[in-house]
């Protein structure tokens, strides 16, 4: 809502998107309203209250296995709904920072919602969410996004999951078993120890003759050892090969000897790999550098000073010093990693103000620009 | 103390100096974290809850201690907002925490100037040209003459007068300082051009007049003119105050004016020695840092302008260290002290300086050696 006041008289706006820029000239209401300062006061009522932001509260929180956790979150309104399947952006506060990281979402019950994180060695935000996080801790939910849902309505479903690649399958089990949907999961784990979700796979599975389960545990403790994802196994497994669609979740070189084998039996195919840690481009190497803002994917040398590479690949993004100084030049860099030319840091974290003009690229990047 | 003030150093000290300070720099930096969080999440907090509290005791302004205390609650908290939140956030030392109500780039402070005015001739144009006669517009702020390479002309015979009227009124002074009517009125900018540039500026003004002097006077009902006399009290405190740190930052005795040749080629370690040189500094305990944002550091704040100001005074320790080690004078006072110099200059220089023609041709001779 906007007040304005226009040839003396006072108008009062419900904001919408057709407003013209001419006509909403100032906006008085955001001189004794903010949302921030609405968001500081709200907060001190209740923890989730908030003008604009989509904030979720740790409401429970149990192993899963050896290295993974449950956690279910109570979501306030400004949370998106997510179909099956899609993955959710989780923003949590560690030292003072913002980590972001990507899971699986699934509704429960009343609303709430379940992610299931797997502790990953050195992971910040996987560490701080299995070790440190609490009852009671906020955390921010972002808009949903992903394609690995089952839109094509497919005849006979196969799931191919390894680790904790399981994560969307399970919301999208849960969400279709019971309609009737054929589906088959292979599901591949280290051992009994570090698979997710064991127990409630095998009760959907014995709940819903139309979900079949097969567990496949490359270094069991006792038993015979499953192979990695072949041909012939996977022959073996699925019945009536020629009418399924294939889905595939897991690292990244299970993903594309999936989508080998997919494409050697002529299988639709959708892969979703955990994006792993980007390798740095040695100094010369060009680099892609995905601008958000204008839409546009330019090609530029790394090592080199973001704001010139920039410049010389004809944009030209607001500066001031040149030298570090006056951050007019700062903007979000959404992914890649960047190394400080004065200090000779690397950056691999999201950041609202990368300053371009002392950063240089040693990845492909994402900025918001 | 004069000649040790004016030494300069060789290309290889600035490169010692550089690294130094880079190393001091990057000692804070590492210790970086929930620490600085807390604490301006902590100042963030004094800034709402004295708003609050000021705005409400003027509420109850028939009881005149409540209009007192109402009023200066309410400067208290317009000079924290301004001075530690604004000023320091927009510099981006709060940019690595994530937080959108804290990014450099979008916040907009309590003041009639725009927040985006402010990031270019404060955060680019002083921090860059730092007391560059012609490039950094707060040497004097095109209306005083502070020092005696500043050519002088007879209206700042008058400038004791309207240096004061400037203190009262300097948040509208901030607010067209990148507007440059110089320009307008000597021709050089179109009328066209400067409708363009004033509009934000314009609603700016609008939605700072409509909150002080006209949504809490009104709300006050019957006590309309006393909440809106709080208001202008509250904001000519704030505007006296944030005038006098400033000043105190650049324009006592000992800083130094550069003219624009210095920027040729010039060496991190000379911009270094640049920030040193023309900037002062305040004694005056923990007080006296929150209030000025910790510009009580100004020469700290401005060697290192995007490390957590509150940080300042434990890095001014070793700061001082090396510039006594490179034989570089550290400016620094009591608030008395520096602000009596200051006001000497804008006394002293409001006259034709007589005495400034040996260090002028030295000053012209430097602007002419490139």
């Amino acid at each position: 809502m906007s007040i304005h006041v226009y040839n003396n008289c006072i108008y009062i706006y419900f904001r919408t998107n057709t407003v013209h820029p001419n006509l909403a000239t100032f906006s008085l209401l955001d001189a004794v309203f903010s949302a921030d300062a609405f968001d500081f006061w709200a907060r001190k009522v209740h923890p989730l209250w908030s003008w604009q932001q989509p904030l979720a509260q740790i409401v429970s929180k149990h192993p899963e296995s050896n290295d993974a956790v449950t956690l279910v979150l109570k979501p306030n309104r400004h949370v998106s709904a997510f179909i099956a399947g899609q993955h959710i952006n989780v923003s949590v506060e560690i030292d003072g920072r913002q980590h972001s990281r990507s899971y699986s979402p699934r509704y429960l019950a009343n609303n709430h919602i379940a992610i299931t994180v797997k502790r990953i060695e050195g992971g910040k935000v996987s560490t701080w969410l299995c070790n440190q996080s609490q009852r009671g801790d906020i955390v921010q939910l972002n808009a949903p996004f992903g394609e690995m849902t089952l839109k094509e309505r497919p005849n006979h479903a196969v799931f191919l999951a390894a680790g904790s690649g399981i994560t969307p399958f399970l919301s999208l089990i849960q969400a279709h078993a019971k309609t009737g949907q054929r589906i088959t999961l292979l599901y591949w784990v280290r051992d009994d120890a570090s698979a997710c979700f064991a127990e409630a796979l095998t009760q959907l599975a014995q709940a819903n003759p139309a979900f079949r389960l097969h567990l496949l545990m490359t270094q069991p403790k006792d038993g015979i050892a499953s192979d990695r994802i072949h041909l012939a196994q996977i022959n073996a497994l699925v019945p009536d090969l020629a009418s399924t669609h294939w889905y595939a979740c897991g690292p990244e070189g299970f993903v594309s000897t999936a989508a080998a084998l997919a494409t050697q039996l002529n299988r639709p195919f959708l892969g979703e790999a955990f994006s792993l840690p980007e390798l740095a481009a040695s100094q010369g190497e060009h680099v892609q550098i995905q601008l958000l803002k204008s839409r546009k994917t330019l090609s530029v040398p790394a090592g080199e000073p973001l704001l010139s590479a920039l410049e010389n690949a004809g944009i030209q993004p607001a500066h001031g010093c040149r030298r570090g100084i006056c951050n007019t030049c700062a903007c979000p860099k959404n992914s890649g990693t960047t190394r400080n030319i004065l200090t000779q840091e690397e950056q691999h974290e999201a950041v609202s103000g990368l300053r371009l003009c002392i950063s240089a690229a040693c990845s492909d990047l994402t900025l918001d620009l | 103390m004069k000649n040790l003030n004016k030494r300069t150093l060789s290309a290889q000290e600035l490169d010692l100096l550089a690294k130094e300070l880079d190393a001091v720099r990057a000692r804070a930096m590492a210790d970086v974290g929930k620490k600085d969080a807390r604490y301006i999440r902590h100042v963030v907090a004094l800034v709402r809850y004295s708003a609050f509290a000021g705005r409400a005791l003027l509420m109850l302004s028939f009881f005149p201690p409540a209009w007192m205390l109402g009023t200066l609650l309410l400067a208290l908290s317009k000079i924290v907002e301004n001075m530690e939140v604004a000023h320091n956030v927009m510099h981006g030392q709060y940019d690595w925490m994530g937080d959108p109500s804290l990014n450099g780039q979008t916040y907009e402070w309590d003041l009639v100037g725009t927040s985006d005015n402010w990031r270019t001739s404060h955060n680019f144009m002083h921090h860059t040209y730092t007391n560059i006669k012609g490039m950094d517009d707060d040497v004097g702020y095109g209306v005083l003459r502070l020092f005696p390479e500043q050519r002088w002309k007879p209206h700042y015979l008058f400038q004791p007068f309207y240096a004061v009227i400037f203190a009262l009124l300097f948040q509208w002074g901030i607010a067209i300082q990148e507007l440059r009517l110089g320009q307008l009125f000597s021709g050089k900018k179109s009328k066209e051009k400067f409708s363009e540039e004033f509009a934000p500026v314009k609603r700016k003004m609008r939605q700072q007049m409509f909150k002080d002097y006209v949504f809490f006077p009104l709300l006050a009902g019957p006590f309309f003119l006393p909440v809106l006399a709080g208001n202008f009290v509250a904001n000519g405190i704030r505007n006296v105050w944030t005038y006098s740190i400033i000043f105190c930052g650049h324009f006592t005795r000992d800083a130094e004016i550069f003219p624009k040749s210095v920027l040729k080629d010039e060496s991190r370690g000379h911009w270094y020695m640049r920030q040193i040189k023309g900037s002062s500094n305040l004694e005056g305990g923990k007080l006296l840092n929150l209030l000025s944002g910790n510009l009580s550091h100004q020469i700290e704040h401005h060697l290192f302008p995007d490390v957590p100001a509150w940080r300042y005074a434990e890095m001014a320790k070793e700061v001082r260290a090396i510039c006594d080690r490179h034989g570089l004078h550290y400016n620094t006072g009591s608030f008395m002290k520096q602000a009596g110099q200051v006001t000497w200059r804008i006394l002293r220089y409001a006259f034709p300086s007589k005495t400034s023609s040996a260090q002028l041709n030295e000053f012209r001779a430097e602007s002419t050696a490139s």
